[in-house]
């Protein structure tokens, strides 16, 4: 287990713009931290950084209590599984794994009965002898992580590596990361876009923006108090929703800011209840299973609220109330977005 | 109407096409090889005979099986070299960026619209000046450097994800590993398409061994074959049956390293066809 220390990373490339635009980052020994923004946020670049096959511009890299910055990727004891998985289609499925051994040069014996071992693992066993060509893409990521539990590294370095799984596969196989870190204990660096993957997976979730860490913090924490805005609107399904405070009505709160308030906030009322509410009209429902989402057309722009499956839901186009729960209103900055 | 090539009548047609432009190519080399059998009395006077004396006649008296040798020697080796140093030009151009990298990649580019001809004269002093005329060294340095498998690999290694460099680069490869281990296996079709391209270039070569080698001993098959042209210059007959004899000697290897490497061949032309 090694710990990760992040001072002032900046990364420009040559006649390009800044990337990075100095993140500190400190992430615990053994700790599963997800790095998670839009695309273009920097995140993949940040993971790069750390695994040596980017160099940063400044700033300081800690591996393990070393700088790293001028270390080879070989030289750092990390293990990454790529988004494409990067398997080597003319090896099988073993020599996939065992390759990092024999780089090392592990006696043949030991490397193979390693691969095995972790083959079992991941049952991958019955496929050992194919190549990556003929594995569907659940048995190809399993063997992209195999490669990286074969070695023992310290540290796990994970780029989207449940992008390009169907749903089923990605809620499987995010159980599977889960176990392993449990496991192995090791420390593990997961990049993803996708926030359900974040907020379920890690210790810690760092959000970036346009290569600004926005927030580092333990998922309750950035879901019950986000930093900014954007933290506030990028974290949770659906999506918060922003209204100014002064049109609200019923508020009593400071009026020079933005309200955030998330779905699960909003109360759906045919009728003008006694407490505080949004009039609106429900412009259409999403039905996600255990419940349903609606889609509202308010004085106050679009709003989203969430609705029990049991709750008998108006039609599309009629007239409702959305009840608002105060005390859950998250307050932002008008000008910088930040947390008020 | 489009001819539905799938009926069976469609096929019998194809077939017959594709017979008939097969034998079309095939046809001067079945002859000379059925020619290269026959005593030159028999064929000049029209007659059919079978002997085996035009080859013992072409290893024995002229010297073939040396000449078989030279060609081995120089094309295996300028085809091994050629190799090794195409790839790992390949592998830097495709890989790395450095200073001056594009103006060398355009430089090596810039080396396929010269005509070897050109190149024969700077080759010859440079190689007089190094001692290496009428050596194998003298036949094998100036055609190890090929500007045109250095393109074509770069080209083919850039098509190889870059992940799969970096995924090598953590399991704990240095460069060389990962151009040895990752890359050259994933581009074999590739490295066999232009060593026999190379192979064949090199085979075929009659011009540079004509210039750079005096020494009988040293021709190439090439050179060895135009010889028995001017054997007997005082006699106007050419004895063909030995001519195709020889001829024969000169490709036989090719066919047989075609064979040899034809599943990767053909892998390699078609490779960027389809995805």
């Amino acid at each position: 287990m090694s710990s990760i220390e992040l001072t002032q990373i900046r990364k420009s490339y040559a006649n390009g713009p800044e990337v990075l635009h100095g993140v500190d980052l400190s992430i615990a020994a053994g700790e599963f931290v997800v790095i998670v923004g839009p695309s273009g946020c920097g995140k993949s670049t940040l993971l790069r950084l750390i695994a040596g096959l980017e160099s940063a511009s400044s700033g300081d890299i800690m591996i393990g209590g070393t700088r790293a910055n001028d270390l080879a990727p070989q030289d750092r004891d990390i293990a990454m599984i790529f988004q494409n998985y990067a398997l080597y289609p003319h090896m099988t499925v073993e020599q996939n794994i065992a390759f990092g051994l024999e780089l090392r040069r592990v006696p043949k014996r030991e490397r193979l009965a390693r691969a095995r071992e972790v083959a079992e693992m991941l049952q991958l066993t019955p496929y050992l002898d194919r190549k990556p060509g003929a594995l569907s893409g659940g048995q190809r990521q399993r063997v992209a992580m195999g490669r990286a539990m074969a070695r023992n590294s310290s540290t796990f370095l994970m780029d989207e590596p449940l992008s390009n799984l169907d749903n089923a596969l990605r809620v499987a196989m995010r159980t599977e990361i889960k176990e392993l870190h449990r496991q192995l204990g090791a420390t593990i660096v997961f990049v993803t876009h996708d926030q359900t993957e974040a907020l379920s997976l890690a210790d810690r979730i760092a959000v970036m923006k346009d290569g600004h860490l926005q927030q580092f913090d333990t998922p309750g924490a950035i879901y019950d108090r986000p930093a900014n805005r954007f933290v506030a609107g990028f974290l949770g399904a659906p999506t918060m929703n922003f209204v100014p405070a002064e049109a609200l009505e019923g508020w009593t709160g400071p009026r020079e800011v933005e309200l955030g308030l998330r779905p699960e906030a909003l109360r759906l009322h045919r009728a003008r209840p006694q407490a505080p509410a949004i009039e609106a009209r429900l412009a259409l429902t999403e039905m996600t299973g255990s419940e349903f989402v609606l889609h509202c057309e308010s004085p106050l722009g679009r709003l989203t609220a969430v609705a029990p499956r049991a709750e008998g839901l108006p039609s599309p186009g009629e007239a409702i109330w959305l009840e608002y729960d105060a005390g859950a209103a998250h307050l932002f900055d008008r000008d910088s977005g930040a947390r008020a | 109407m489009k001819p539905d090539l799938t009926s069976s009548r469609g096929m019998w047609v194809m077939n017959a096409l594709v017979l008939a432009a097969g034998l079309m190519f095939l046809s001067p080399v079945l002859y000379s090889i059925w020619m290269s059998f026959q005593t030159a009395d028999a064929y000049y006077a029209g007659h059919l005979d079978f002997t085996l004396s035009n080859y013992e006649l072409a290893v024995a008296e002229y010297n073939f099986a040396r000449y078989l040798l030279n060609s081995l020697i120089v094309s295996g080796v300028v085809t091994l070299a050629g190799i090794a140093v195409a790839t790992m030009a390949a592998y830097a151009f495709a890989r790395y960026r450095f200073p001056g990298g594009n103006l060398a990649f355009a430089a090596v580019v810039a080396t396929l619209m010269i005509p070897s001809h050109i190149t024969l004269i700077p080759n010859y002093l440079t190689l007089a000046k190094a001692g290496l005329l009428d050596s194998y060294a003298g036949l094998i340095l100036p055609a190890i450097s090929s500007g045109f498998a250095a393109f074509f690999l770069r080209q083919y290694i850039r098509g190889i994800p870059r992940a799969l460099d970096e995924a090598a680069y953590m399991d704990g490869a240095n460069a060389f590993q990962v151009l040895w281990r990752v890359i050259v296996p994933i581009s074999k079709p590739a490295i066999f398409s232009m060593g026999l391209h190379l192979f064949i270039s090199e085979w075929n070569n009659y011009i540079w061994p004509l210039v750079a080698i005096g020494k009988e001993d040293l021709y190439t098959l090439q050179v060895g074959l135009a010889r028995l042209y001017r054997i007997n210059p005082g006699e106007d007959v050419i004895d063909w049956p030995l001519v195709m004899a020889a001829s024969t000697i000169t490709i036989l290897p090719v066919l047989l390293g075609f064979v040899l490497v034809e599943r990767h061949l053909v892998r390699g032309i078609t490779m960027g066809a389809v995805k």
